[in-house]
């Protein structure tokens, strides 16, 4: 015998509704609030399972890629049957929501997140949350949701540390105020070269999933006004003062309006190689990259050899030949949004 | 003297040290004392004579760039943390 779930009711909250900071209206905004996922690997699986969880009532799910069986250590929404399926991930894990609460409304995008779909994506919500692995899309939710006076949560992870801020476009500084530009390609950890530890995931993914019930609940001075950082491995929890960083900062974004990368003034450009099952991913970048350092942290994946004007990486069926300015061209796929993916994962943007 | 706190990333550069001592009145110098001791990791956080856009640091959880920078002043029990941005997820 089955038992019927009760669509109206708001029984099965009710041991989050007892919790007096939300109580009764804290929910019923929560069921009429509207969010945009960005990105649904580790941090967006944890977020979209607590906001689906906790009543939200509308969930956009945006995703480009599809699951691999390396996913399934931290990305929890996921199984062997999803790898088995060829499922995209934004697709398995609003299958996986609606099953877990079949009262709210999940949408699923399999789409590259660039800056001529963004406010499509997120102008008809209330909040948007980073579940993204690199700094091009976070700088453009960035632009977007300064653009439209939205909120967004940043959140990012590598090993056992990981770092979120609440970002309130005009109340709070904003993510190019904090992180005036991304690390060169090439120069910063991803979480294919360094690790990734799925706890350390799904703590920083549980401080942006609980800012986001307080902002949707309405409880906007119980919101984090720093930049909050853990080392789960090290017991070390920070909290670094941000807030005076608003208007000191001559930021492009959230002073001077000017929204480059929305614009599409900064950003890689992608283009398929006809022909050839090869992508040319190109940053706009003028810094120069360090191939010592990148061989050293590419090495134990694949095989890696460099001279002065190009570094070369093989692994899983995919070839990187990788210029100095960041330009590369990336053999063995014809998908953009696939070799945009590879792009961030093994050299990071 | 005050502490600089190294994150994970940088360590390779200073032998694995999570905390490195070094000498000077504000942050400029401490970070110029420790770009002697360290000469490869002063490359990875200065362009020039500026730090680099994606580095920030902090005097005791306080962000120097509203304070007075690389001018701010530091003193003995001062711990300044050298912040990069986290790229994954």
């Amino acid at each position: 015998m089955s038992i019927a779930v009760d669509s109206d009711s708001i029984d099965r909250y009710s041991r989050q509704v007892r919790f007096p900071a939300l109580g009764e209206a804290g929910q019923r905004k929560l069921m009429a609030s509207r969010v945009t996922i960005c990105g649904c690997g580790a941090l967006g699986t944890v977020l979209a399972n607590h906001l689906a969880r906790a009543g939200v009532g509308f969930l956009r799910i945006v995703d480009r890629d599809f699951i691999e069986t390396h996913n399934l250590q931290r990305q929890i929404l996921f199984d062997e049957d999803d790898v088995a399926d060829n499922l995209p991930k934004a697709e398995a894990a609003a299958r996986k929501l609606r099953k877990i609460n079949s009262q709210i409304t999940v949408e699923s995008v399999v789409t590259d997140i660039d800056h001529t779909n963004i406010l499509d994506l997120v102008s008809d919500v209330d909040l948007i949350l980073d579940g993204t692995d690199n700094f091009e899309t976070r700088y453009l939710i960035n632009d977007a949701a300064v653009k439209l006076g939205k909120p967004w949560i940043f959140g990012g992870v590598i090993g056992s540390e990981g770092q979120t801020m609440t970002i309130r476009p005009g109340v709070t500084p904003c993510l190019r105020c904090v992180v005036e530009d991304s690390p060169p390609p090439g120069m910063t950890p991803t979480c294919e070269t360094a690790g990734v530890l799925g706890p350390a995931v799904a703590t920083i993914a549980s401080f942006e999933s609980v800012e986001a019930i307080k902002l949707l609940s309405g409880d906007i001075k119980a919101l984090n006004d720093e930049l909050i950082m853990v080392d789960l491995w090290n017991w070390s929890f920070r909290r670094l003062k941000i807030a005076g960083l608003l208007g000191k900062v001559d930021c492009p974004c959230c002073q001077r309006k000017n929204f480059e990368w929305l614009d599409g003034a900064l950003g890689s450009h992608t283009t398929t190689l006809c022909g050839r099952n090869a992508v040319q991913v190109a940053t706009r970048r003028s810094d120069k990259l360090d191939f010592a350092q990148m061989s050293i942290r590419l090495s134990p994946l694949g095989d890696v050899r460099h001279n002065a004007y190009m570094l070369r990486f093989a692994t899983d069926g995919h070839e990187f030949t990788v210029f100095p300015d960041g330009r590369a061209i990336i053999k063995g796929t014809n998908d953009i949004a696939k070799a945009r993916s590879l792009y961030a994962q093994f050299v990071g943007n | 003297m005050p502490i600089i706190r190294i994150p994970t990333p940088l360590r390779p550069h200073t032998g694995g040290n999570d905390t490195v001592e070094a000498q000077g009145a504000t942050v400029g110098a401490l970070l110029a004392d420790l770009g002697k001791q360290y000469p490869a990791l002063h490359e990875r956080i200065f362009d020039g004579t500026d730090l680099r856009r994606f580095v920030n640091v902090y005097v005791n959880n306080e962000d120097i760039r509203y304070l007075e920078d690389l001018e701010t002043v530091v003193a003995d029990k001062d711990e300044v943390s050298i912040i990069p941005a986290v790229a994954g997820g």
